[in-house]
């Protein structure tokens, strides 16, 4: 078996190995996976020790540092070492590089010849090495090596190691990135203007008796002091002439200042909102949001205040800034854009973490639409949708809505009602809205209640100031129990269970009563005094 | 023109919503606009619709206001137009019951100093529903399958003079053992137009006039009425 054989068996070896992918795979979760709940833990990790071996420095200026000084030094070397190695393995799969060229050579029938192929795989770890990230990380190392100690300096790009590992120092440097044109543009014009103006007072001060300038570097220093409008003062133009050049100079430094902040200025202006929206959806995913609520009218406004009064937690989505502002303010998550927008609804999760959408917006169109691809993302998610007009309802069921609400029917019910029984009317109202105190509730009875078995004619509820509406139960109506039994979906409802009704475990008691007389009766229950 | 006793002012997707659940109750409306293009659509749907300027009194003393009708609905999508109308009818009869929609909390407010009888706001209902959706998801999932989805209904009977109920307590009808049936509870009209719940504490005495709040289905309460005057007549 020739050399070129065995590496290619390895590569497959490496290739069908499930340890080798689970050992990458864990890697990448603890170097790259921003979504892996180890990834913060490492990140601070790293940042504390950076801050460390940098305060090392700092104290080394002045101070021994001591046996454990050393000590720490080398360890925080060997593991930015490390992490500098794994990261250079995780960037590609040199064994995939291999196998995709011996398979291409063995397809077209060629002879497969090893060295194309790994130096294909080598210009692949290069192509890792030669990022600015992977050289900061290689300039933290090397200046530890002791016969590159000149280098100390260098040390400091552990400082900029934290760009990896803090949020919004890698998002300012996106942000800058964005305006890379800008920039370039000021800075050769900056670069023309340095040069120019260094020409020049060179050209007149150098030669003079009473010049500070004593060389072209002293002349650049001076351009840039000024321009930038610090003027240190220890170098000042002595010629009129000299002075003419400051002039100018000072009022072309105003014009490259402002350039600048109004670079930086607007391209945070334009990032603001997306920067903004990032941090929600990492806090949507810290606090492990469950219910996405599009829309923030009136609707969603009533429905995200019960939420937190619920204490559950929920994020808004709006497309309007009004309304954003407004959940801000009632300390809510939100995050301005479009339902529709696909993507957001991807970073919001709507395909794993979230299990409840609400659309709740006051256009029937958006609503099918929103409902219809989140329905397509996630087949389990359920999802409630308002529909303004009545004959949208059946479109929001088709576009895969679990439940319907409808404004202007439930209103279309209440004044019905208020028309004609406007005595039942209340009670109605009561039930609908719950904003009178007497009202519907279900009580659950476990396992180990001491109701089990019961029947409803023992048990006294009028007493406790409640009437038993009936029973939900899970399964089909048996009609032999009871003949008002309504079936619902996978679960039947006995409708004024008789006397002789026995409780089962997991039936779920409808009463209507006061909220205080149904929260004693689920406090008697968990005591087990019934 | 028919004297109807119940009125819908607004002509859209509300009014109609409304209209539509009235007459499934059997009680006719008559609706009114401003707006002539709403009017005719919903002439189109077989409705009965007419235009009118609201903002003149004497049109509404023409339709009845301060006279025969009874219940008017305020339900304009503009609020300013409810306040002016609720205003107006307000002050032709002191007694009309106005019930109007409102959008907004300080709206509602404002109504009810105009006068409205009762105001309801559409979107808190609706917020409300979508939350008891997410909390309690069984008993909406119940309610809607029997009390709004028709199986059972919520009906008021009035127990009529001289019948074997009046003088009896509330404890002891036992309709739910007689009738298939459950008392939510009585309104004394003698003790103002408040819904005494069976289950407040209060063993209400029944007599002539009262009105028994019932709940379930429909044949049954159809029984109840038919058992509540056949008792009536004896002694």
């Amino acid at each position: 078996m020739s050399f070129a054989q065995k590496i290619i068996k390895y590569c497959y070896t490496l290739e069908g190995s499930t340890r080798y992918k689970g050992l990458k795979g864990a890697v990448y979760n603890l170097l790259q996976n921003p979504r892996a709940p180890i990834r913060p833990y490492f990140d601070i990790f790293m940042i504390l020790l950076v801050l460390l071996s940098v305060w090392l420095l700092i104290y080394e200026v002045k101070h021994d540092l001591g046996l454990w000084g050393d000590l720490i030094e080398v360890g925080a070397v060997t593991i930015f070492i490390i992490e500098y190695l794994l990261r250079f393995w995780l960037y590609n799969d040199s064994h995939k590089v291999i196998i995709e060229r011996y398979e291409r050579a063995e397809f077209i029938n060629e002879t497969f010849r090893l060295g194309p192929a790994l130096s294909s795989a080598i210009v692949g770890k290069l192509r890792y090495m030669i990022q600015p990230l992977a050289i900061i990380d290689l300039l933290a190392i090397i200046p530890s090596y002791r016969p590159l100690r000149f280098l100390r300096i260098f040390l400091l790009f552990r400082l900029f190691k934290l760009f990896r590992y803090t949020r919004s120092i890698s998002e300012f440097v996106k942000v800058l990135s964005e305006k890379r044109i800008e920039l370039v543009t000021l800075f050769i014009f900056m670069a023309f203007i340095t040069f120019t103006a260094a020409t020049a007072i060179f050209f007149f001060e150098a030669e003079h008796d009473e010049g500070q300038i004593d060389g072209f570097f002293d002349s650049i220093y001076w351009a840039l002091v000024t321009m930038s409008t610090v003027g240190y003062g220890d170098i000042t133009p002595q010629t009129t002439e000299g002075r003419v050049i400051s002039l100018v100079l000072i009022i072309a430094g105003l014009g490259v200042i402002s350039f600048f902040t109004s670079i930086i200025v607007s391209a945070f202006g334009e990032k603001i909102h997306e920067i903004r929206a990032h941090r929600v959806f990492s806090e949507v995913e810290r606090k492990q949001v469950d219910t996405l609520v599009c829309g923030f009218g009136r609707v969603g406004q009533v429905v995200a205040d019960r939420l937190s009064e619920d204490k559950r937690s929920f994020v808004v989505v709006d497309p309007l800034e009004e309304n954003i502002r407004l959940a801000k303010q009632r300390g809510y998550l939100a995050v301005m854009g479009n339902g529709e927008d696909n993507s957001l609804l991807v970073s919001m999760g709507i395909e794993t973490r979230i299990n409840r959408l609400l659309c709740l917006t006051g256009d029937d169109v958006v609503n099918v639409y929103i409902t219809l691809i989140a329905r397509q993302m996630n087949p389990d998610i359920e999802i409630i949708s308002r529909a303004n007009h009545r004959e949208n309802v059946n479109k929001l069921h088709r576009a895969g809505a679990s439940h319907c609400v409808a404004p202007y029917e439930v209103f279309g019910l209440i004044a019905a009602e208020y028309a004609g029984q406007p005595v039942a009317f209340e009670a109605v109202y009561g039930l609908l809205t719950r904003q009178t105190s007497e009202g519907i509730e279900a009580v659950r009875i476990k396992r180990d209640s001491s109701l089990v078995g019961k029947q409803m004619g023992e048990i006294d509820f009028l007493a406790r100031k409640l009437i038993p509406f009936g029973i939900i139960r899970d399964g089909c109506c048996d009609s032999e129990i009871d003949n008002s039994c309504f079936n619902l979906n996978e679960r039947c409802f006995y409708f004024n269970p008789g006397e002789g009704f026995t409780l089962q475990a997991n039936d779920l008691l409808v009463l209507i009563g006061h909220e205080y007389s149904v929260i004693h009766l689920r406090d008697c229950l968990e005591r087990g005094e019934l | 023109m028919a004297r109807q006793d119940t009125l819908i002012f607004g002509c859209g997707a509300l009014g109609h919503e409304v209209a539509m659940q009235l007459s499934e109750r059997g009680i006719q409306v008559y609706l009114y606009s401003n707006n002539l293009d709403e009017v005719g659509g919903l002439l189109a749907k077989g409705l009965q619709a007419a235009v009118i300027d609201y903002t003149d009194d004497e049109k509404l003393l023409g339709i009845g206001i301060g006279k025969w009708v009874k219940t008017i609905f305020c339900l304009f999508s503009e609020e300013p137009k409810n306040l002016f109308l609720t205003l107006s009818a307000r002050a032709l009869d002191p007694d009309l019951k106005i019930v109007c929609v409102a959008e907004s909390i300080e709206s509602s407010e404002r109504l009810l100093a105009a006068g409205a009888t009762k105001v309801i706001d559409p979107y808190e209902i609706s917020g409300q529903r979508v939350h008891e959706m997410i909390a309690r998801p069984y008993l909406v999932e119940m309610l809607e399958n029997t009390v709004f989805g028709k199986h059972i209904d919520i009906a008021e009977i009035e127990i009529p003079d001289s019948s074997v109920l009046a003088g009896m307590a509330l404890s002891d009808l036992e309709l739910n053992k007689k009738y298939d049936l459950i008392v939510l509870g009585v309104v004394d009209l003698e003790m103002g137009n408040q819904l005494i719940f069976t289950n407040s504490g209060v063993d209400h005495h029944l007599d002539a006039g009262d009105i028994l709040v019932v709940i379930g289905g429909k044949q049954e309460i159809e029984r109840l009425k038919q058992g509540v005057l056949a008792a009536s007549g004896e002694p």
